[in-house]
């Protein structure tokens, strides 16, 4: 879409998708995308669910996704609480309403958007939004989707640095370029996480210089965290707590993904973090 | 060395052999398709036989009216419930899909009309298995196309190759098959596309025969029509397109009817299963498919009168109507069979009552004749009509009157109702996008890919001997206003509302942009539809708008950008 011009008159603002649930845990989560908005100086769309289930139509594929009927408490005061919320950050909201229906009670939901935001599961009662548990929608929304999807932890808590996950593949790249692009638009610093596994040290600088990277890494990396002893989970625990994770996912086939599980979903049930997922067809600019 | 495996088996499309052309390509991945829609078909023709076995003993007794409540109700809690569906008659939902969205499905949809329209009709409900397979061949189309990295063009063609390939399958009937798919699910006739569907016809039509034998659905019949039987067959046209308009209007009621109801889903449908079973106690005719009864009709035996005849049809419009109307699962191609064949029964013992000196041909021509009637009627698709009739009944002696009352029929619906059942509601809408249409290419179309990004934004407090040193500088004929604190925009100035203090300069330290702006002016977002836009562009004769979102000006939309990206979308959608 748009960019800045010349003359320096009209600038495009990425889009983020919120789904929105009137519900304390939806208020925490509204509050962690304003807080992502503000920082990244992104416009939000919030939609307001009217029935538990929308589809999402993807360049190569549909997902519906199925809500818990905690999306539909009390659509009266959704819209006046999501404003309150919205505009005493000093943004300003627009409200999402369907256009087209697949059928009467399936809205399609537009996937032009720059990033989405989820809760850990948007398909299960909130008891089990925690950790430990990432919904299957939300899953395919990340495996389909172009733009990364924001999963937030239960409760607000603004982030002031960015931790990416760097473990060599083609999503990890795509998940480092994106994190040092919101480094270089927000300035914070950016720490990068690697847990070395069968590989020489050098193996990872060389696909950081392969993809020329090596100037930003340098200018914007506080610190790499090169893990060759413990297990993952264990290493964890050097991740600041305030960190934004930004991580890519599901970049192996599916029977390595079946038969060695998802490192993000590892990821996911171990740290409290807000995450920023990236997924396979990512392709969005910050 | 991974990425190359995976492109090897899952991007067939990049292989060099499929490079160049991708006719080849098509062919091999339609047959596939072809036998696993063909497969769903088989599976559910068994199951639906097997329960209607199973529940035939059931019959006879005085509660056996619950039973089509029972199978409507649990297909309706199958659908909403266990498969999450949000189900609707499945042949929209593929029409929209191909126009819309490339043809992409969701892969529980290849499985789950299936289910519930076996527990509908094998109950008793009134509604034909076909329009479920076709929804289950073209959801396996669409994700196989989708395992396969295909694009939305050979995607498209796959959803067609499932719907003909299940439609085959199902009447034993490979032309049906292809002449439906490519008449009313695509909508459009193009050599790439009919290529794979044929081939999905084929390997459709030969897994069924394999599993089930290679039978017509209605035995063979030899016909001697004359000159007066073909003349007849204008009048019959006729009733088919009244019971045909009468059939539409009855399920639209009844469904508008039920949707005001505040019961849940589950007992709307038992209630509608309820009636029709009530019905079917009188009436055993109406329960179920009805195939059984048409065989006795284009056989001649049917021995009931002719108003009793008349009211069977009646009743099985109705019964149809309360069927899906009221939520159970299933389709329209048979019951319109079996009206059809009512309706021309009916009219041929009309003609016989009315003029019996006359030699008339037997009166299980005019049953297919109706049935191909009500085909062509309802689904205002006289090619499928046509071709259905002369395969499932192996009788091309009968192809003449069949075009007649197939064309007309079709005319006198379409007059009455301009869009099918299957069409209406899309058209009604607006979401009836045809490949080639205004309405197509528009909608491939966003604001976005539109945007003229090159205006200078001037703030509210601008000088005019200010802002006339940034018109000199631009080659624009607008300049959006915003609020310089707030970034937020206020209006749009034209070159026009600045002419008449171009040559005055005592007003060039004097007055400010605001002042000259035009504060309403109309605007669009970066959401809305193209149609719409240009809609508003015509009315209002204007040719350029500001794009604003969140309150700021992100650009304008012009008609000459848009025209010129309209020709070359319209040259991608038109160069296969």
């Amino acid at each position: 879409m748009a960019a800045t011009t010349a003359e320096g008159g009209n600038v495009y603002k990425p889009r983020l998708f919120h789904i929105f649930r009137n519900t304390p845990f939806g208020r925490e989560s509204l509050l962690q995308s304003i807080h992502f908005c503000k920082l990244l100086e992104c416009s939000i769309e919030i939609y307001i669910p009217q029935s538990t289930r929308f589809l999402m139509y993807f360049e190569n594929d549909v997902t519906q996704v199925d809500l818990d009927s905690s999306y539909l408490t009390a659509p009266d005061t959704a819209r006046e609480h999501a404003l309150d919320l919205v505009t005493q950050a000093g943004l300003t909201p627009e409200f999402f309403e369907p256009k087209n229906y697949t059928a009467s009670t399936l809205p399609d939901i537009p996937t032009d958007y720059d990033f989405m935001c989820c809760p850990r599961s948007i398909s299960d009662l909130s008891s089990k939004i925690g950790l430990g548990y990432i919904g299957p929608r939300v899953r395919k929304i990340v495996q389909s989707a172009h733009f990364p999807v924001i999963i937030t932890n239960g409760v607000f808590k603004p982030w002031t640095s960015i931790a990416v996950f760097f473990g060599g593949s083609i999503n990890a790249v795509k998940s480092l370029k994106l994190g040092l692009r919101i480094a270089r638009k927000i300035g914070f610093g950016l720490n990068l996480i690697t847990q070395v596994e069968h590989r020489k040290a050098d193996h990872y600088e060389r696909i950081i210089k392969e993809n020329h990277l090596q100037a930003e890494v340098d200018q914007h990396v506080q610190h790499w965290f090169r893990f060759e002893s413990n297990n993952l989970e264990e290493n964890l625990y050097a991740i600041p707590h305030d960190a934004l994770a930004v991580l890519g996912a599901y970049g192996h086939g599916l029977i390595k993904e079946i038969v060695f599980g998802s490192k993000m979903e590892k990821i996911q049930s171990t740290i409290p973090n807000n995450l920023l997922i990236v997924g396979p067809n990512f392709t969005s600019v910050v | 060395m991974r990425l190359k495996l995976r492109q090897i088996w899952r991007l067939p499309a990049s292989w060099p052999l499929f490079q160049a052309d991708d006719r080849l390509l098509m062919i091999l991945i339609a047959a596939i398709v072809g036998i696993c829609s063909g497969l769903a078909a088989v599976i559910l023709n068994r199951s639906l036989t097997a329960m209607l076995e199973w529940l035939h003993h059931y019959r006879h007794f005085w509660w056996a009216f619950v039973l089509p409540a029972c199978g409507a109700a649990l297909s309706s809690l199958f659908l909403e419930k266990i498969v999450n569906e949000g189900a609707g008659h499945g042949v929209p939902e593929v029409i929209y899909a191909v126009s819309r969205y490339g043809g992409l499905l969701r892969a529980r949809s290849g499985y789950s009309r299936i289910v519930s329209s076996c527990l509908t009709i094998g109950s008793g409900g009134s509604a034909g298995p076909e329009a479920p397979v076709v929804m289950s061949g073209a959801a396996i189309g669409s994700n196989i196309a989708r395992f396969f990295s295909l694009n939305d063009r050979q995607r498209v063609a796959l959803v067609g190759c499932g719907a003909a390939g299940a439609i085959s399958s199902i009447f034993n009937a490979p032309i049906a098959g292809m002449v439906f798919s490519v008449e009313v699910i695509l909508g459009e006739w193009t050599a790439v596309n009919i290529i794979p569907i044929a081939i999905a016809a084929v390997a459709g039509t030969e897994i069924s025969r394999l599993l089930q034998g290679n039978q017509i659905v209605f035995a063979h019949r030899l016909f001697n029509i004359g000159l007066i039987d073909i003349a007849a067959s204008f009048g019959l046209a006729v009733c088919c397109a009244a019971a045909s308009v009468l059939l539409t209007h009855a399920l639209h009621t009844v469904h508008t009817m039920s949707a005001k109801t505040r019961l849940p889903f589950w007992l709307r449908a038992a209630v509608g299963g309820c009636a029709v079973g009530v019905i079917g106690l009188f009436l055993p005719v109406v329960l179920g498919e009805g195939y059984h009864a048409v065989r006795t009709v284009i056989d001649g035996t049917f021995e009931a009168g002719l108003w009793f005849v008349g009211l069977i049809a009646l009743a099985k419009i109705f019964a149809t109507a309360l069927t899906l109307g009221w939520g159970g699962s299933g389709g329209i191609f048979a019951p319109c069979l079996v009206i059809g064949s009512f309706v021309g029964l009916s009219f041929h013992r009309l003609m016989v009552e009315m003029w019996p000196a006359v030699q008339w041909v037997n009166e299980g021509c005019f049953a297919l004749l109706g049935m191909a009637g009500l085909i062509s009627g309802i689904l205002q698709a006289p090619l499928t009509g046509i071709f259905l009739i002369v395969e499932i009944t192996g009788t091309y002696e009968v192809i003449l009157p069949l075009i007649i009352v197939s064309t007309i029929s079709t005319t006198l619906c379409h007059y009455i109702e301009p869009a099918s059942f299957y069409l209406r509601e899309l058209v009604e809408k607006g979401q009836l996008l045809r490949p080639g249409t205004d309405a197509r290419v528009l909608s491939d179309l966003s604001i976005g890919e539109l945007l003229e990004t090159d205006c200078i934004c001037v703030p509210k407090s601008m000088l005019l001997g200010d802002f006339i040193n940034i018109v000199k500088k631009s080659h624009r004929n607008y300049f959006p206003v915003e609020d310089e604190k707030t970034g937020r925009f206020l209006g749009l100035i034209h070159l026009d509302d600045i002419r008449p203090y171009l040559f005055d300069s005592q007003l060039y330290n004097a007055v400010f942009v605001e002042q000259i702006m035009d504060p309403k002016v109309d605007i669009v977002s970066p959401g809305d539809d193209l149609i719409d836009v240009l809609k508003k562009m015509d009315e209002k004769r204007i040719f350029s708008m500001p794009v604003i979102a969140g309150e700021r000006f992100l650009g304008m939309v012009s008609k000459a950008t848009l025209l010129d990206q309209y020709r070359k979308e319209l040259m991608v959608q038109t160069s296969h």
